[in-house]
C-alpha cells in the first residue's frame, strides 16, 4: 500500500522535468511530423478550384482516387518495382557483407568504402549519370549497340523500369550492406571458434551463425526499402526530360502523380489524399514485415 | 566618433538624393498619381534577365523609389509561388512575369489588375497586334508584352545545301520535299526532331488559321477540327508516317545538342529567342545556321505564329500599383526598353521592330546574316485572335502523357491524341469551375 503511495507521488512530480528534457524532439515531432501529416489530412477533404475557391468536399477526392486509373498504374508500377529490385539489391547486399566479413579478402576496408560511396551521390547527380551512360545515342550502350549491331534501348516504355532498377540498385545497395556487416560484425568471434572446433565449415558458419544474426536487420532494411521504392520519384522525374520516348508519364509513380498534381495542375486536395492513401499503404505493407519479421525472430 | 560618421553619410546621401532628384525631375514622365514624397520599394518577380537593366535609369527618376529584381523561379515555380503568395495575402510582388499563354490562369480569376485604369490602351499601338491580343483577356489589357517569340524556321544551310536544298523551304510542301533530301543522306539526319512538342504543334495550326481554343470568360470551347488545325494535323502526321521527323530526340536535351552541333538535325521551327541559345548548343556549326519565314500553307502567303514569349502583370494584391505601373511602362515600352534590348531581350514593340539599328544586329554564328529583319517580319505577321485556355499549364503536361504511345510507338494517329486529350481537358476544366465543351 505504502509503495503505491509513494509511487503515486513520483508520478505525479515527474512530468515537469520529464517533459523539458523531451521538449526539443516534442516540438520537432510536431511541427515536422505531426502538423504537416494533419494538415494533409485536413486538406485532402477539400478541393481548390481554379473558379470557385476553395470547398469542402469530404471524400470526395478519395472516391475519385479510388477510381482513377492513373493512380493504380503508378501504384502497380511501383509495387512490381518493389518485389522485384528489393530482393535482388538486398541479396547483393547480404552477399557483399558476407564477403567483407569472411577475412578471406584483402582491402577490405577500400572495397566496403567503394560499394558505399553510390549513396553518398545524391540520386539527381547520379540519375543525370546514368542517363548519359545508358543513352542510346552517345552513351556507352550506344557504344555498345555500335560494335555489336544491336539496337538495345535501356530507355524504351518497356524497359525504362529495368534502367531505374539498376540506379536504384547501384544507389543503395551499399549502405544496406552496412547494415548487415555492423550486424554480422556484433557477433561474438568466439561463436567461430566454438563452431570451428565443434567441426563447422564456412558454409555451416554462414548458414547456421551469421545469417540468423543478419534478421533482425534483415526486417529493418526491406521496410527501408520498401518505404524508400515506394517514394521513387527522382529517377523518372529527371530521365523524363532527359531521355525521350522512355514511356515515362505524369503519373509514372504514386509520388511523380502527386507532386504533378499539386503543381501543375494545382490539386493539391486530390494530391493530398493520394499522399495520405499511399502513406497508409506503405504503413500496413511495413508493418506486416515487421510483425512477420520479428515473430520469426521470436520464434527462433 | 559614430554620430559624426553617421552625419556625414546622412549628408552624402541627402545631397545624392538632391542630385539625382533634379536631374530626374527635368524629363519624369507624367506618371499620374504616382507618389513622389514617401519612399516606395517594387518589388518584381522576373526569371527575364533583362529587367534589371531598366532600374538604375527607373530609380533615377523617381528617386523615392527602389526596385528589386527577383528572380522567384521560372514558369511554374513562380506561378506557384504567386498563387501560394496571393492565397496567403501576404509577399505578393507588384510585378510578376508570365508566359502568354499562362495569363488567363491569373487574369480570369480576378488575380490580376486591369491596366485600362492606368491608360494601358494608349499604348497598345506600338505593339504588334498579336502580342497585344495575347495580354488583352475579354476586351482588357492585364499585362504589357515584354518579349516575343515569333516562329521562325532556323536552318543549318551547309547540311540543306549537302542534301540538294538550295533555298530554305518557303512552303510547307517545300518543307516535305526537303525532308525527304536530308533523310536521303542516311544515318540519323533528319530534317528535324520532335517528341510530343505541343508548341511547334500549334505553331503550325495557329499559322494554318486554325483556332482550336476558343475563351469567353469562364466558357472554353476545344475543337480540333477546324480547316486550319486539319491540314496542320494531317501534315504533321504525313512527316511522322513517313519517318521524317526525329522522334526520338526531346528538345533541350543532350542529344538535341549534339544532333544540332554535328548537323544531323537540319532546322528547328521555333520562336526567336532560339537566337540566343543555339549558339552555345551548336558551337560547331557556326556560320552554318541561317533564319527564315516559317513555311507558308500556300505559296505567297504571309502568316506566323507565335512559340513563346512573355509579359508583366500587376497581381490585384500589389500594394504600390500606381508606381509599378510607372516601372512597367518604362521598362516594356518607355526609356527603359532600350536598355533592355541592348541586353538582348526581343520585344514585340514597332519602335524597335522598324529600328534601323535592331534590324542591322548580325552574329557571325549565322553567317552575319539580318536575322532580325526575318523575325521582325514575323512579329508583325504573327496571325491575331489566337487564345489558349485558362488552363494551359496543366494542359501541356497532359498532351505529354496521352501523346507518349504515338511518339513511343507509333500506336494512334495524331488527331486521336488530339481528341483525348480534348476529353481530358473537359473534364479537367469542368472539375476546375470552367464550363469547357
Amino acid at each position: 500500500m505504502s509503495s503505491a503511495t509513494t509511487n503515486a507521488i513520483r508520478v505525479h512530480k515527474r512530468p515537469k522535468v520529464g517533459l523539458l528534457f523531451i521538449a526539443p524532439f516534442a516540438v520537432l515531432f510536431l511541427f515536422v511530423l505531426v502538423i504537416p501529416i494533419c494538415y494533409s489530412a485536413y486538406i485532402s477533404l477539400f478541393q481548390n478550384k481554379l473558379i470557385g475557391g476553395n470547398a469542402f468536399v469530404g471524400l470526395d477526392n478519395y472516391i475519385k482516387l479510388f477510381n482513377d486509373p492513373q493512380f493504380y498504374d503508378g501504384a502497380i508500377r511501383v509495387v512490381v518495382f518493389t518485389a522485384i529490385q528489393v530482393p535482388i539489391m538486398l541479396l547483393s547486399a547480404i552477399a557483399l557483407a558476407l564477403a567483407i566479413d569472411s577475412l578471406r579478402l584483402h582491402g577490405t576496408k577500400f572495397f566496403r568504402v567503394v560499394v558505399f560511396l553510390p549513396y553518398a551521390i545524391p540520386a539527381i547527380v547520379s540519375t543525370l549519370m546514368w542517363g548519359f551512360m545508358l543513352g542510346i545515342r552517345y552513351g556507352l550502350i550506344g557504344s555498345l549497340n555500335e560494335a555489336a549491331g544491336t539496337s538495345f534501348d535501356p530507355f524504351a516504355p518497356e524497359t525504362t523500369m529495368i534502367s531505374i532498377g539498376v540506379m536504384a540498385t547501384w544507389g543503395f545497395t551499399g549502405y544496406n550492406m552496412l547494415i548487415f556487416y555492423a550486424a554480422l560484425r556484433a557477433v561474438p568471434r568466439e561463436l567461430y571458434e566454438a563452431a570451428a572446433i565443434d567441426g563447422a565449415n564456412e558454409f555451416h558458419i554462414v548458414r547456421y551463425i551469421k545469417l540468423p544474426a543478419l534478421r533482425g536487420s534483415l526486417v529493418v532494411t526491406i521496410i527501408f526499402s520498401i518505404i524508400g521504392t515506394f517514394q521513387l520519384f527522382n529517377e523518372p522525374n529527371i530521365l523524363a526530360t532527359l531521355v525521350s520516348n522512355s514511356g515515362i508519364t505524369s503519373y509514372y509513380t504514386p509520388n511523380l502523380y502527386a507532386y504533378n498534381l499539386a503543381f501543375t495542375g494545382s490539386q493539391q486536395g486530390y494530391a493530398a489524399a493520394l499522399a495520405i492513401v499511399m502513406a497508409l499503404f506503405t504503413i500496413a505493407i511495413a508493418y506486416v514485415v515487421q510483425i512477420k519479421g520479428m515473430k520469426n525472430v521470436l520464434n527462433k | 566618433m559614430k554620430k559624426r560618421v553617421l552625419a556625414a553619410a546622412v549628408a552624402t546621401v541627402a545631397t545624392l538624393v538632391a542630385l539625382t532628384g533634379c536631374t530626374g525631375s527635368s524629363d519624369a514622365p507624367s506618371g499620374a498619381g504616382v507618389p513622389t514624397d514617401k519612399p516606395i520599394t517594387l518589388k518584381v518577380w522576373s526569371w527575364d534577365g533583362t529587367v534589371k537593366e531598366a532600374v538604375p535609369g527607373f530609380e533615377k527618376l523617381y528617386p523615392n523609389i527602389t526596385v528589386d529584381v527577383i528572380n522567384a523561379g521560372s514558369s511554374t515555380d513562380e506561378y506557384t509561388a504567386l498563387d501560394n503568395a496571393i492565397q496567403a495575402g501576404s509577399g505578393v510582388p507588384d510585378i510578376a512575369m508570365f508566359e502568354y499563354f499562362s495569363l488567363p490562369l491569373f487574369a480570369i480569376p480576378g488575380k490580376l489588375t486591369d491596366l485600362s485604369e492606368f491608360g494601358a490602351e494608349d499604348i497598345a499601338s506600338d505593339y504588334v497586334d498579336a502580342a497585344w491580343g495575347n495580354v488583352t483577356i475579354d476586351g482588357k489589357p492585364y499585362a504589357l508584352p515584354s518579349d516575343y517569340g515569333p516562329a521562325a524556321l532556323f536552318y543549318n544551310q551547309a547540311v540543306l545545301t549537302e542534301a540538294g536544298v538550295t533555298a530554305p523551304p518557303a512552303t510547307w510542301d517545300e518543307f516535305y520535299e526537303a525532308a525527304k533530301k536530308v533523310r536521303a543522306l542516311g544515318g540519323d539526319h533528319y530534317i528535324t526532331n520532335d517528341s510530343a512538342d505541343i508548341f511547334l504543334l500549334l505553331s503550325l495550326i495557329w499559322e494554318g488559321g486554325g483556332r482550336p481554343f476558343k475563351v469567353d470568360g469562364s466558357n472554353v470551347t476545344i475543337d480540333f477540327t477546324d480547316e486550319g488545325t486539319t491540314r496542320a494535323v494531317e501534315f504533321w502526321q504525313k512527316m511522322l508516317d513517313e519517318d521524317l521527323v526525329n522522334t526520338k530526340v526531346t528538345g533541350w536535351s543532350d542529344d538535341w545538342n549534339r544532333g544540332l552541333n554535328e548537323g544531323t538535325i537540319a532546322t528547328q521551327i521555333i520562336g526567336s529567342w532560339f537566337t540566343s541559345t543555339l549558339p552555345e548548343r551548336a558551337p560547331d556549326a557556326a556560320g552554318d545556321f541561317r533564319i527564315a519565314p516559317l513555311p507558308q500553307w500556300e505559296a505567297g502567303e504571309t502568316s506566323g505564329s507565335e512559340n513563346g514569349g512573355s509579359a508583366m502583370a500587376i497581381p490585384a494584391d500589389a500594394k504600390n500599383k500606381e508606381a509599378a505601373y510607372a516601372f512597367l511602362e518604362y521598362f516594356t515600352h518607355g526609356d527603359g526598353l532600350q536598355s533592355r534590348i541592348d541586353a538582348g531581350a526581343f520585344v514585340p514593340n514597332l519602335s524597335n521592330l522598324d529600328d534601323e539599328k535592331f534590324l542591322g544586329t548580325t552574329n557571325e554564328f549565322f553567317g552575319d546574316q539580318k536575322y532580325n529583319e526575318v523575325l521582325a517580319e514575323a512579329s508583325k505577321n504573327v496571325a491575331t485572335g489566337w487564345q489558349y485556355p485558362p488552363f494551359f499549364g496543366w494542359a501541356r503536361t497532359s498532351y505529354e502523357d496521352v501523346s507518349a504511345p504515338l511518339y513511343n510507338s507509333g500506336k494512334g494517329t495524331l488527331a486521336d491524341v488530339l481528341e483525348t486529350w480534348k476529353q481530358r481537358s473537359i473534364e479537367y476544366g469542368n472539375e476546375q469551375g470552367f464550363t469547357v465543351k
